[in-house]
């Protein structure tokens, strides 16, 4: 049989992690198994047959000394990593008789996971206030400021919009039991 | 030896406990998992997401520590503060257990039935 390599390319934001998982899930009952995330954004899959996989996503920020023992302990497990783009790691796990495994077995290690993401975004926080206060105190009113001052306005928009999705998930995972 | 205040670990999970009493001897990761499951007779399973998380923690408490590896695999085993913390916990649920054999009459019963 030969396999082919097919590229699909679909944006999922960081709080739509579990949309993402389902999506390669679905991909995969159809013959689409996830090979390489070349960039954001872009998935290429290997064609081959139909099969029952569990997708899941982590977020880590592993210094390299500590990823192989990381992705060892996944393996071990049943996990197979499938790729990786951004901190984030892509695992799957072929089901064979109707078990529904997952990667967090408390809802805690599972808030974490999202906290993480969170203390990565809050890095870019002096970058957004920096960026706010250039926006407001810019008053000219060339094309190309006009343009810069919109796509800054869309960022800090954009961030503070995954922020608030972020401590909403978080919130929604700690009132379950 | 330093004094260090175990009251602050304790309670531990559920989890930490079994993950604590496997590691007791020197283990890595897939062996805590499955050590874990047999221990406690099927009621804990761990997931590997979790399980490593778990670990950072632990060995950021020095709880436990690295003591080899094999291949990949990191090998940790319980520190002395560790064996402490566990010794508190199970003296807590010593306590819990008295306070149920002496305050719980469906308890007695069932502890009377077994006999």
């Amino acid at each position: 049989m030969t396999t082919q390599l097919i590229t699909k390319r679909k944006w999922f934001w960081a709080w739509n992690d579990e949309k993402e998982e389902a999506w390669l899930t679905k991909m995969a009952k159809q013959g689409l198994h996830l090979d390489r995330i070349p960039f954001p954004g872009s998935y290429q899959f290997r064609n081959g047959d139909p099969a029952d996989y569990i997708y899941r996503l982590d977020y880590q920020s592993l210094k390299t000394k500590d990823k192989d023992s990381y992705l060892q302990l996944f393996s071990d497990a049943g996990w197979e990593n499938v790729g990786e783009m951004g901190g984030w790691m892509y695992f799957r796990y072929k089901v064979t008789n109707g078990e529904a495994p997952e990667i967090f077995s408390d809802r805690d290690s599972k808030i974490g996971k999202y906290q993480r993401v969170m203390l990565y975004l809050v890095i870019f926080l002096p970058i957004m206030l920096l960026l706010m206060n250039n926006t407001s105190s810019v008053d000219e009113s060339g094309l190309f400021s006009t343009i810069l001052q919109g796509l800054s306005a869309l960022l800090m928009l954009l961030y503070a919009y995954g922020m608030i999705q972020l401590i909403i998930r978080i919130s929604k995972l700690k009132k379950t039991n | 030896m330093v004094e260090t205040n175990i009251e602050k670990h304790l309670p531990l999970t559920e989890a930490t406990y079994y993950i604590l009493l496997a590691l007791v001897g020197p283990k890595h990761g897939y062996a805590v998992m499955q050590d874990a499951e047999e221990i406690s007779q099927g009621t804990i399973r761990l997931a590997p997401g979790t399980l490593y998380g778990a670990f950072t923690t632990l060995e950021n408490n020095d709880l436990i520590s690295m003591v080899g590896k094999e291949g990949r695999r990191k090998i940790y085993q319980i520190t002395e503060t560790g064996i402490r913390v566990l010794l508190g916990q199970i003296q807590r649920m010593e306590i819990m257990l008295q306070s149920a054999a002496k305050n719980f009459d469906l308890w007695q019963e069932r502890t009377a039935e077994e006999e």
